[in-house]
């Protein structure tokens, strides 16, 4: 059983902690959401998942190898990270994006295997009429799209997404969920997203981590996990949290009115 | 284009991609063509470029003396004069301004992806102030008598030292911070340095500050084959490792710092290595050929409209126009107020403005 193991992560910037003691595990074809208020630490623990921050002790391992002391090149073929924006002054096309994706795996040049490659996951996205397009041309469902395609061009065993749907409206938010969930569903990788919207996340994904200043403060099923004692403490709003069958509603306490 | 999400999975896999494939094909071949096209071009151009001027030389005079020199053969009698003015004077002149325009180009496209901004040029560290800043200092303490060869000696440990200085401050700031620091603090040390050399300025009898003043300017007057050797060998190394590093530098250009590192590059090593192997090539070119601004701001940029933004066709593309900018800028200047000779950096800044100007505007409506 292949799997991700997170062993008592430390991070700190500068002489403030920003993770402490984050220990989990998830299993191939794991969806697991990461929730928490702004400035909990969800963002700056995908990063440390994806290497972009290394942290102060802790250790990250799939399939029993330690991803943070592999070379750059190959844990970039193990673990792909859809950041929450690309993009600034330069751009590429949406096909010359997506072979970014294939860095850890060319040497100088792509051959034809990482163009036949690069053009099956741009067809599967449904991408293949912006191919030629500027991604700044793009709308923002279609741009985050492309990042995710440029991920998935990695072939990665573990998906991490910070934030990706952010900046989407309600049809992309739910497009994009939809489409992480099926990739996860059809090649069995492990996924990890930060995500505000709770009831999202409870209907996407199987397995919940809350984080709480940089802590877990809950973890589990979205079922067991997303309880409305726990939630108001944590997000310091009262919430009601009503659990059916496939997802958990919730939300404020105050939209909740004596006639309902 | 209305598509609930695994819906949208499935019948995009069924579609036919051909289409798009074919174009990609068409589009390499076009790329491909367009380096051959152009670096051939340069090369016929510099041969010509060599023949222009007072002296009566044909092209046929240029190619036989690359052919003799080539060869080792004896030179003819009756040719031995065209023979000394083309490979004495009129072919280190022209390689000197051809290799320099490529090492500024080949500087500025470096760290423009890495800095991540169209705006900077291989003098945004404030190389060129302090290279001027040594050369002066030099010619100030020799009282303007200006030994060259400890001028250019001083002008490169200057503008390496002010770079390091740069880069190792700006290193010292958390990596979210890296890129504004090393553009703030090379503004800081270009004002610095330009007040310093002022100031010499100041201080400095007539001659001094004429031995100064034509330090600055930046020129191939009075160059010779060893320029040459230096700035090539210097290109050529820096070129085979930018070229390595080509898939790192669009990761770090067009997908950011962080992603970048999450696509398997080393971020901290390759930017401190390239921008540092970019103020090398700088400084070199400053120190032997004095300030020279615009190739590296504009060659990178003409290439990028020609040749698209991916930096494994950008990199040699750049290279090559650069050299043809400053190459011609150089032709250029000896003959637009012949006999007199342009100093190559006045006729560089009176053209690259205008053409700099021009794609700024230009810039937004390419899409």
């Amino acid at each position: 059983m292949t799997e991700l193991t997170v062993d008592k992560i430390n991070f700190f910037h500068g002489r403030k902690q920003i993770l402490t003691d984050i220990s989990f595990t998830l299993s191939a074809g794991d969806f697991c959401g990461l929730l928490g208020p702004n400035g909990s630490g969800k963002s700056t623990l995908t990063k440390v998942l994806a290497r972009v921050h290394r942290p102060r002790s802790g250790d990250v391992r799939y399939d029993d190898r330690s991803l943070l002391r592999l070379p750059r090149r190959e844990s970039a073929r193990l673990v792909a990270y859809v950041p929450q924006s690309g993009g600034g002054e330069f751009e590429l096309t949406v096909r010359d994006t997506v072979m970014l994706g294939r860095n850890p795996r060319i040497r100088i040049r792509p051959t034809a295997d990482d163009w036949d490659i690069v053009e099956d996951t741009i067809d599967q996205l449904g991408l293949s009429e912006f191919a030629d397009r500027q991604v700044g041309s793009l709308s923002g469902g279609q741009a985050q799209r492309v990042l995710i395609a440029r991920a998935l061009a990695q072939q990665p065993k573990v998906l991490l997404l910070d934030e990706p749907t952010s900046a989407l409206d309600l049809r992309y938010q739910i497009e994009t969920l939809s489409l992480v969930k099926s990739i996860i569903d059809r090649d069995r990788i492990i996924s990890l997203i930060a995500i505000h919207d709770l009831t999202h996340a409870s209907y996407f994904c199987n397995q919940v981590l809350v984080l709480e200043d940089g802590s877990i403060a809950v973890a589990g099923s979205p079922q067991e996990a997303l309880s409305p004692v726990d939630l108001s403490r944590i997000y310091g709003i009262e919430v009601i949290a009503e659990r059916r069958p496939a997802r958990v509603d919730v939300f404020p306490a105050l939209f909740e009115t004596p006639g309902d | 284009m209305n598509m609930t999400t695994e819906a949208a999975v499935m019948t995009a896999e069924a579609a036919a991609p051909t289409r798009s494939r074919r174009s990609r094909r068409r589009y390499l071949r076009i790329r491909a063509a367009s380096l051959i096209g152009v670096t051939a071009a340069t090369a016929v151009l510099l041969v010509a470029y060599v023949a222009v001027g007072s002296g009566g030389i044909a092209i046929t005079d240029v190619a036989r003396t690359i052919w003799i020199g080539g060869t080792g053969r004896i030179i003819p009698a009756d040719f031995q004069r065209t023979y000394d003015i083309v490979a004495g004077l009129r072919l280190p002149r022209v390689l000197v301004a051809a290799a320099a325009g490529a090492a500024l180009s080949l500087a500025g496209v470096v760290m423009q992806a890495i800095l991540r901004n169209p705006l900077v040029s291989p003098f945004t560290l404030g190389v060129s102030p302090a290279a001027a800043f040594g050369a002066a200092l030099v010619i100030v303490l020799s009282g303007g008598a200006g030994n060259g060869f400890l001028a250019t000696v001083a002008a490169f440990v200057t503008a390496a030292a002010a770079a390091l200085v740069v880069l190792g401050l700006a290193h010292t700031k958390s990596s979210g911070q890296i890129t504004a620091t090393v553009l703030l603090l090379g503004i800081a040390l270009t004002q610095l340095f330009e007040a310093a050399t002022s100031a010499m300025q100041f201080v400095a009898d007539q001659n001094t500050l004429a031995a100064i003043v034509r330090w600055t300017f930046g020129s191939v007057n009075e160059a010779t084959w060893g320029d040459f050797q230096a700035i090539g060998i210097v290109t050529v190394l820096s070129a085979v490792i930018i070229m390595i590093n080509a898939k790192h530098l669009n990761a770090i250009a067009f997908a950011g710092e962080d992603a970048a590192r999450s696509l398997g590059a080393n971020v901290t090593l390759i930017r401190f290595g390239l921008i540092a192997l970019s103020v090398l090539l700088a400084a070199v070119v400053v120190s032997l050929c004095g300030v020279i601004g615009f190739v590296g701001l504009v060659g990178p940029h003409i290439a990028r409209l020609i040749i698209g933004p991916d930096h494994r066709h950008l990199v040699p593309f750049s290279i090559v126009t650069g050299a043809l900018l400053l190459a011609t800028a150089d032709t250029v200047g000896r003959i637009v107020l012949a006999p007199i000779v342009v100093p190559v950096g006045i006729v560089i800044a009176v053209v690259g403005a205008p053409l700099f100007i021009y794609l700024i505007l230009s810039r937004r409506t390419t899409r």
